[in-house]
């Protein structure tokens, strides 16, 4: 149940295959994209992978002294191979299609190959992004089109899926959640493609059949809205990732070869240690981290005079060199962190979110905000987040003053489009759509915890807040998940608790609930969980996820819908 | 389900799909191209120069019968109309028309290429490459003899074939087909040697990693210079390798067309791929120790190893001395209280006599324990190994070595089990017996405790026969590692309260397992390897080092007394100081090494005089033989001292051993060493002779 190991497994079989020699990789866009997150160029280079092509790129060489790996989505590439089939480039191709091809495919694929340079032609079912072990994407933002499924978002996430049950070698029991129409859809494509694939679905048995939960993000608007303060939840908040890929050209004086830095749990060690610790305990880790470096940093640096002299040094100490790279990169990347931060007041900010995520206390977080409503440091999207986590919050509550809030963010110069997207959220996310309660636990032992937590007092007052995510797989791995709100696809039932689960989000997983699956699988033993998304999001990407939903079209009626709603109450 | 082997996911195959779709493809395509090339070479076949061009028109028509040309209104390719300025042409190989405009040309060059090449491919597939420039001859023709507008009517085709596009086409597929076949581009061939670089570094860097951590660990597993000339030779390799990289680097910068970016592209990761196995490998070399270096770390190693066989002899004595106050309770018949003195009663009378019986075993068990013979074989294996560099066999051996030794350790100990119980029985029956035999033994042993302490196997096998009667039962199951411990200790107690039968009894421990031990106890410059060889081919200079120590402390008061300066010398002397530079270079072979230790003291002991003063009877043999210098200058110094011809056996083992010095030594290249030892040989046989004539 790695999906990183199970990508890069794929991708070194179709290398070892191929043979020695020189090779090329030919891909399409996504492909790329699933490739180089487990695959870092020089580790690819040690395996005679010396060019890397996109089979639609026009401008490719003859170069017939070149075997051409292929690793392609099976869409309309089909007709690019076959084009460079007819015209090969190189002296042979091992052709693998990223997931089910059909047998017409394969029939023009063998017509097009007169010179007979094909050696293989398999379906490598790497067909999704592994961001993490454990956390996959597929990278589609705005999958749903209102409350319903894009249909060609859907079939790509389909196959995703269904790429990563094979990949992992499991053919699952699916439940999803029944508030979600989205979720059953998913629930049923999945199915359907096991029905009819079922020769490829048929692994050995295990006593405790794999679980698919499908869930929609709708059920949790909150979590993605949270300013997050964990390493690689708060580098994708503020800084934002994109396939490990980190675009820090916006910091101010950043140098040259820092304008984009690759965070890769794979090969990044400083990172794979911290990616899960606070911002307080990644301070003093880097720290460390440079004092390791000035210590390791030969002495004989000051005998470097001539660029010679350099060069000779630089190539004499690939590990300074790597190191004194991890160095400047995390270096930057929490500078600018703790720059955004204090810019952005957002210590404050992040503790009244809290707050308004996990207390339950409506007057002293209306003052809160209101307080920072006037704080002329907190910007214009994090002063729209706090009202959309209290519009969220509150939506129903007997005092709810949400029109005052618009007011303030009016008044304090909040653009439209914010404004709008607060409604938006509330549409996408409302109370009237979660399928659960996604603020008062209802069960005595929630309740009493969340009572002593209280007592207690919070360790830390910026990650109190859970993902609705944990009290669900919680739930899930106890055999407590309540059937009626998360029913089985088909009349089978499992009886046992589950092992293998895998949860997917429609609408986008968060780093937070990666961290979340994170800790349950180190803390539950037995039990192995994988989060996939139709993306992972930060607070902006779900904000336009909620856009693209085309649901603040009916923005409009929103608040009357609301208020139509309290007082039906 | 499929799954690939290698991974634990699922794939699924649709290539024996794929062949059988293209299967059917190819062979329409194949039979296509035949036929063009068929007709290609008809149409080439006579000399068309001198042919009318009637008469090459029929032969034409003769080939592929030409499609109407009232059939053909207007050109197939372009769509115009025919007529009397535009007129149509025929294509040669498959008789359809088209316009002047779209006729291509084939020149004969082309046409001879293709023809040979599959006459070729059909009897051997090896074909010498044509001229590569036909191609490029083709196009040109083709566009002369389009600008050639002014063309006659009857224009006469006698150096090229008019085809349509479609059959130029198919020709010119098949044409590069051949090109590939034969051309490799430089960078394929820099590329191949290049891996092949690689491939050996990775081949030889974990070798040398190996040796290096050996020695720099202060082992001496391996030689330092045999490490150094490896190092050089995966040195050298880098540098090829940068070398070639570099050169692919440059390939085609300064030609004229430029090479396409993607070829640069591809250049310039290969360098970088060069360039990172470089530093990632070469960076992984961890330097050798320099000899001086290498001496201290040697000797660091060995007090290490010294002080860690002290704390476990420390444990050894107390356990024993355990024993020992049970047996005194079992057994107290003798006046010494000791079970072992049961034999060894006069022991302390004559220094020497502690450790003859072993020897004295010898020769009558040598070949009873297959085990032991199988680990000397074994030895030996190693030996030649090592000479050979084989370094790969040489720890295969050195692991089935172990084992032997293990199942051989278990063996003796169950043996011994046994045959202790019987042990009690028989010990009133032995008492007399011995008491026979005594003397009459001791005469016997003296001779023979050259001869044992020469020979290795039988040294084992002493232990053996002497089990039933000596071995106490408590002791047998101890291990190996105790026994030369045991050994190692006995000494301590002994010098004490000369209580000499508790040495007495441990002493056929000491022979079997023990001479390595004890030498490194007494001196800790004796070599650790030899203890790790076990029951190896010539340890008796260990043993022979340990001896002076042993008579020291086991002997008579005033021999003791005299001899313990002598060993404590030794002790701080540290002759192997010297001779590990010599020894470096042999590191590979422990069995060298012991040798040359032993002169040293040796010389020094028997300018020693109260030595032989005090101890007469003590042969001196033992010291000398193993020692490579000169082991005949202390054979005739201990001659007289022994006072008794040396035996016919010992001398021929002696010839024996010294040959299989000189052996080694020339594998080691030490032909300073060979000198000597052949002197040594011409001596020994020498001596040989003369005591035969002197006995006859």
């Amino acid at each position: 149940m790695n999906v990183v190991f199970a990508v890069k497994q794929y991708i070194s079989k179709m290398i070892e295959d191929s043979g020695p020699g020189m090779k090329v990789l030919l891909m399409d866009k996504e492909t790329t994209g699933i490739v180089s997150m487990v695959y870092t160029q020089s580790e690819i280079l040690q395996k005679e992978v010396y060019l890397f092509e996109r089979i639609d790129s026009q401008n490719r060489e003859i170069m017939k002294h070149l075997k051409a790996i292929c690793f392609l989505r099976p869409t309309k590439n089909v007709d690019y191979i076959i084009q460079e089939l007819r015209r090969p480039k190189y002296t042979i191709y091992f052709i693998y299609f990223s997931n089910v091809i059909s047998k017409s495919d394969v029939k023009s694929l063998a017509e097009a190959d007169e010179q007979e340079v094909v050696a293989e032609v398999q379906e490598f079912y790497g067909d999704y992004i592994a961001v993490n072990p454990h956390l996959f994407s597929l990278n589609i933002l705005g999958c749903c089109q209102g409350r319903n499924w894009d249909p060609a978002q859907l079939s790509r996430t389909t196959q995703g899926l269904t790429a990563l049950l094979l990949s992992l070698k499991k053919c699952p029991m699916i439940r999803y959640q029944l508030s979600s129409e989205a979720a059953k859809r998913l629930a049923e494509c999945v199915k359907q493609v096991i029905t009819k694939e079922y020769e490829l679905f048929e692994f050995r048995r295990t006593e405790v059949p794999p679980l698919l939960l499908i869930l929609d993000r709708c059920d949790d608007a909150i979590t993605p809205l949270l300013n997050q303060w964990t390493y690689q939840a708060m580098v994708h908040e503020l800084l934002g990732i994109n396939n490990n890929r980190i675009d820090l050209s916006r910091v101010p004086g950043i140098s040259k070869d820092l304008r984009e830095v690759v965070l890769s749990a794979e090969n990044d060690e400083f990172y794979a240690n911290n990616m899960y610790l606070n911002f307080a305990e990644i301070g003093s880790n880097i720290k460390n981290l440079m004092e390791d470096f000035q210590k390791k940093k030969p002495k004989e640096q000051q005998k470097l005079e001539s660029i010679a002299d350099m060069k000779a040094f630089v190539e004499n100490y690939p590990q300074f060199k790597k190191m004194s790279g991890t160095v400047s990169k995390h270096v930057t990347v929490v500078g600018e962190l703790s720059r955004l931060v204090s810019e952005r007041n957002l210590l404050e900010v992040s503790e009244v979110e809290q707050e308004l995520a996990c207390q339950n206390d409506h007057s002293s977080a209306l003052q809160n905000i209101k307080r920072l409503l006037q704080n002329p440091k907190v910007t214009e999207f994090d002063a729209a987040r706090l009202v959309m986590l209290y519009a969220l919050h509150y939506e129903r509550h007997s005092s709810n003053s949400l029109p005052g809030l618009m007011m303030d963010l009016r008044n304090k110069g909040v653009s439209e489009k914010y404004r709008k997207l607060v409604s938006a959220v509330v549409e996408y996310g409302g109370k009237r759509v979660r399928g659960s309660d996604l603020f008062s636990p209802k069960d005595a032992v929630a309740i009493t915890k969340q009572f002593l937590k209280g007592l207690k007092g919070v360790e830390n007052v910026y990650t109190q807040h859970q993902p609705f995510l944990h009290e669900t797989l919680d739930h899930l791995i106890k055999g407590r998940l309540k059937e009626n709100l998360y029913p089985y696809l088909g009349p089978s039932t499992l009886r046992d608790r589950p092992q293998d689960i895998i949860v997917f989000v429609i609408g986008g997983a968060t780093y937070e609930e990666a961290l979340t699956v994170y800790n349950l699988n180190r803390t539950t033993p037995g039990v192995r969980i994988v989060l996939g998304g139709t993306t992972v999001h930060n607070t902006k990407s779900f904000l336009e996820e909620v856009l693209a939903s085309g649901l603040h079209s009916r923005s409009k009626e929103s608040s009357q819908v609301t208020s139509r709603s309290a007082s039906r109450r | 389900m499929r799954t690939c082997p290698g991974t634990n996911s699922a794939v699924r195959s649709h290539l024996s799909d794929f062949k059988k779709h293209r299967a059917a493809r190819i062979d329409h395509y194949v039979v296509e191209v035949n036929k063009l090339i068929i007709r290609l070479e008809k149409l080439t076949a006579f000399d068309r120069t001198n042919t009318e061009s009637a008469k090459i028109r029929a032969i034409e028509k003769s080939v592929v019968p030409w499609v109407n040309d009232q059939d053909v209104p207007f050109c197939p390719d372009c769509g115009n109309k025919f007529s009397i300025r535009n007129r149509r042409h025929h294509c040669r190989l498959c008789g359809s028309i088209m316009c002047k405009k779209c006729m291509e040309l084939i020149s004969l060059p082309l046409a001879n290429k293709l023809t040979s090449a599959s006459k070729e491919s059909l009897s051997t597939h090896t074909s010498p490459s044509q001229s590569p420039n036909s191609v490029h001859g083709s196009r040109r023709g083709s566009i002369s003899s389009m600008s050639s507008v002014s063309s006659v009517l009857d224009e006469k085709d006698d150096d090229r074939i008019r085809c349509c596009t479609h059959c130029k086409d198919t020709l010119l597929k098949r044409e590069q087909q051949i090109d590939e076949k034969e051309h490799t581009p430089d960078i394929v061939k820099l590329y191949e040697k290049l891996r092949l670089c690689m491939e050996k570094v990775d081949q030889k860097a974990p070798e040398y990693i190996r040796m290096a951590a050996s020695l720099n660990a202060g082992e001496t597993t391996y030689s330092l210079e045999h490490a150094s000339d490896l190092r050089v030779e995966v040195q050298k390799v880098y540098e090829l390798i940068d070398a070639l990289s570099k050169k692919i680097l440059t390939l085609g910068l300064n030609q004229d067309p430029p090479p396409h970016p993607s070829n640069l592209r591809l250049q310039r990761m290969i360098r970088y791929s060069a360039t990172l196995f470089v530093q990632e490998k070469l960076l992984g070399l961890m330097s050798l120790p320099t000899k001086e270096q290498f001496e201290e770390l040697k000797k660091k190693r060995k007090e290490e190893m010294e002080r860690k066989r002290a704390v476990e002899r420390q444990a050894a004595l107390e356990s024993q001395r355990r024993l020992e106050e049970r047996q005194s309770g079992l057994a107290s018949r003798a006046a010494n209280g000791e079970v072992a003195s049961l034999r060894r009663g006069p022991a302390p009378l004559r220094k020497a006599e502690g450790w003859l019986p072993l020897s004295g075993g010898q020769g009558q068990s040598e070949d009873s324990d297959p085990l032991l013979q199988q680990i000397h074989n074994i030895t030996s294996f190693i030996r030649q190994a090592k000479a050979a560099g084989r370094m790969d066999e040489v720890r295969t051996l050195q692991e089935n070595l172990r084992q032997l030794q293990d199942e051989y350790d278990q063996q003796q100990t169950e043996k011994a089990i046994e045959l202790s119980r019987r042990q009690a029985e028989e010990e009133d029956l032995q008492r007399e017996q011995l008491q026979m035999l005594r003397e009459r033994e001791l005469e016997r042993e003296r001779e023979q405790f050259r001869v044992a302490s020469l020979h290795t196997r039988t040294r084992s096998l002493d232990f053996r026969e002497i089990g039933p009667f000596q071995l106490e039962p408590s002791r047998e199951p101890r291990t190996h590692l105790a026994y030369a411990l045991d050994l190692g200790s006995s000494p301590v107690p002994s010098s004490t309260a000369p209580k000499t039968p508790s040495l007495s009894s441990t002493q056929p421990t000491r022979v079997w397992s023990g001479p390595p031990a004890v030498g490194q106890e007494r001196l800790p410059q004796s070599s650790m390897p030899q203890q790790h060889e076990g029951p190896s081919l010539n340890p008796f200079d260990e043993e022979d080092l340990s001896s002076p120590m042993e008579e020291a402390t086991t002997g008579p008061p005033a021999a003791g007394v005299s001899l313990d300066p002598s060993a404590r010398i030794l002790k701080e002397y540290n002759p192997f100081e010297e001779e590990d530079e010599e020894e470096e270079a042999v590191a590979g072979n422990p069995f060298i090494q012991p040798d040359s230790p032993a002169p040293n003291p040796f010389s020094e002991e028997d300018e020693h005089p109260q030595q032989r003063l005090s101890s007469p009877l003590v042969p001196g043999n033992p010291f000398e033989e193993p020692t490579c210098i000169n082991p005949f200058e202390m054979d005739s110094d201990s001659g007289p001292e022994a006072e008794e011809p040396i035996e016919e056996e010992l001398l021929l083992q002696q010839i024996d051993n010294i040959k299989a010095y000189i052996f080694d030594a020339k594998q080691c290249g030490r032909l300073d060493e060979v000198e000597v030892l052949t002197e040594n040989l011409r001596e020994l046989k020498h001596t040989l002779a003369k005591q035969k004539g002197g006995t006859d």
